[in-house]
């Protein structure tokens, strides 16, 4: 069963030239990334560039505390600067994408001027929602920006929280970063990793590896999971290995469960799969969508 | 109809043992046009020649009847059951009954298929009982060697002949014991057989599946019906038995070979998988899948223990 490109990355395989988003639904899940990615950053010898929205810098060092980070150090050796967007790149009162590229170039080549191994940049994206005059150029500047990092010893991490943007806004965010951060996966199993997702802005649940008699209990799990979202569940098996005919009767069983008029989508099945839920009567319910292998939603 | 046959009752299963055209005619033509007067399901699966037959003698009431061709329908017999399951299933709400004949195809079947297929016939009394179905297979003796009509016999509860309908003197019930389905099985042939001896790691059970049964030439297309259906058989040797388990494979002709053994425990009945699981049924989804998936299913008693034996053909596709 095939493989397909996967543009998710766990923040701590974060490397030089990527330039990433991370849309999260929690607070806990874009510290625990915001933390990875700095101390990761530190502790290889970068220089880290925060630009806080919703966080206030203060609670930022607070992160990097808690890690053992010699928060006043690392500030004082100009390793870590961490400041307000609205403080710097929105200081007057307009984005700017020009003025910011142009800023990113540089904090780059100063970073290496001043010994340091690269640069680590993160941006709280809050600020766009707000009616900023150049907010709506976000889109084309996070596009160009990739170019910023890409080649060179520097990488970004944007944040978008999903209890601000709405799906469609976050489709669009998404598509404009050639990767994006693996949230933390719900359960983790030598054979069977299920991680939670944004995809095309929306909650997914992404399965990874096998699910066999071992494992079935973690898919059941992550279900009961995902049930407490709103809308839609979303099932990416783009990177199933295997799947049992029980794993396959709970997905359909969840999908009878919903209610409401709520389905659940299974994508990326391959078609002998496929073959299976018609055969073992498993294609009768409305609320179970299975879309085949290779289909690409349209977003 | 004179065969006095209840309509109340649920399932019938008929065989029809004829030898010219007139005596095919004398019991379908009839079984047909009952059917239609009372409103009811009709499906014919039989030869393109009794198609025609059957379709000039109803005239214009053969637009009411569905034909099918017995070499499309009769594939493999987990597939065909099924097929008719999911018929029947979808007509049960709208019909008050659902009639079909049903000619098995028997020529260029080898021993080891011609073997199942009478299995499956006598499944049928088991996996439609409780159905609307009234069905009956027609067994024309001109083509067919002596065993199989005998095992016709055995595996329908009741002998049509023209429009009379009288019990079968040699019926054997699926479900009782010594009833003569259960067979023992053939020991693997050549030095091919590759076996492993496996515990709870399934994914290596997949892999030795997979590896041994590409080195035996099936092919691409065909493995992940092969390891989908040892993973299912593995999984319920893990289940429910309780002695030592082994998957062997080897070659057989034009057939890839898989058994699943399991030393221990009480094996289920020989026509497992040939039922219909209903959706919040806890088991039995499994095999039902794997004798669609597969080109042949057996399944052995052991006793104690069990052994489930897996075929596809290698020379062809899904």
């Amino acid at each position: 069963m095939t493989q397909r490109m996967n543009r998710e990355l766990p923040a701590e395989k974060v490397g030089h030239g990527d330039h990433l988003c991370l849309v999260f639904g929690d607070d806990a899940e874009k510290r625990r990334v915001a933390t990875r990615y700095m101390t990761d950053g530190l502790a290889l010898g970068e220089r880290i560039l925060y630009f806080t929205d919703q966080s206030s810098p203060e609670a930022v060092r607070g992160w990097l505390h808690a890690a053992r980070v010699d928060v006043g150090e690392a500030c004082a050796r100009g390793r870590l600067q961490v400041v307000a967007a609205r403080d710097s790149y929105l200081a007057s009162g307009r984005f700017d994408p020009d003025a910011m590229i142009q800023t990113l170039y540089d904090e780059v080549r100063r970073s290496l001027d001043d010994g340091h191994t690269g640069l680590r940049v993160t941006g709280e994206m809050g600020w766009a929602l707000r009616g900023m005059p150049g907010a709506e150029l976000l889109p084309e500047y996070e596009k160009m920006i990739t170019e910023v990092f890409a080649g060179n010893p520097a990488s970004a991490v944007c944040h978008y929280d999903a209890r601000l943007f709405g799906p469609d806004e976050l489709a669009v965010f998404d598509h404009c970063h050639p990767l994006k951060v693996e949230l933390t996966p719900l359960h983790g199993h030598g054979a069977l990793r299920i991680v939670p997702a944004f995809q095309d802005g929306r909650r997914a649940l992404r399965v990874i590896g096998s699910v066999d008699l071992q494992t079935t209990d973690l898919l059941a799990e992550a279900l009961r999971t995902a049930r407490s979202w709103p809308g839609d569940i979303r099932v990416d098996m783009s990177a199933l290995e295997f799947i049992d005919l029980t794993g396959l009767r709970l997905l359909a069983r969840t999908a009878d469960s919903l209610g409401d008029g709520r389905i659940l989508k299974v994508e990326h099945l391959p078609e002998m799969l496929r073959k299976v839920i018609r055969l073992a009567g498993l294609d009768r319910s409305p609320a179970f969508v299975v879309s085949p292998s290779g289909e690409v939603p349209p977003s | 109809m004179s065969s006095g046959h209840d309509h109340g009752e649920p399932l019938a299963h008929h065989v029809l043992i004829y030898d010219t055209d007139e005596q095919f005619l004398a019991a379908t033509l009839p079984f047909c046009r009952d059917g239609l007067e009372r409103g009811e399901a009709v499906l014919a699966v039989t030869t393109p020649a009794n198609v025609t037959l059957l379709r000039e003698a109803l005239g214009r009431d053969a637009e009411r009847v569905e034909f099918a061709s017995a070499s499309g329908w009769y594939r493999t017999p987990g597939r065909t059951l099924a097929a008719y399951h999911r018929y029947v299933q979808d007509r049960e709400d709208a019909y008050p009954r659902i009639r079909i004949i049903g000619e098995p195809v028997w020529n260029d079947r080898d021993a080891v298929e011609t073997d199942e297929w009478l299995r499956y016939e006598a499944a049928i009394n088991k996996a439609f009982a409780g159905s609307r179905a009234w069905i009956v297979c027609p067994y024309d003796t001109r083509g067919l060697p002596v065993s199989v009509v005998a095992g016709a016999r055995c595996a329908h509860s009741d002998l049509m002949h023209g429009d009379a309908v009288l019990p079968s003197p040699h019926y054997s019930p699926p479900d009782v014991q010594g009833s003569g389905w259960e067979r023992r099985p053939r020991p693997p042939s050549g030095a091919s057989a590759a076996c492993m001896e496996f515990g709870s790691d399934l994914s290596a059970v997949r892999a030795f599946a997979a590896a041994r049964a590409t080195e035996l030439g099936l092919p691409a297309e065909s493995l992940d019906r092969l390891v989908f259906s040892v993973n299912e058989t593995a999984s319920n040797a893990l289940r429910h038995g309780d002695g030592r388990r082994f998957l062997t494979l080897w070659r057989d002709g034009e057939r890839v070979v898989c058994d699943v053994t399991d030393t221990g425990g009480t094996s289920p009945p020989w026509y497992s998988g040939y039922l219909p699981p209903s959706p919040d049924q806890a088991s039995g989804h499994g095999m039902w899948t794997v004798r669609q998936l597969c080109d042949l299913v057996e399944i052995h008693s052991l006793d104690p223990g069990t052994l489930v034996r897996l075929q596809l053909d290698a020379r062809r596709g899904p």
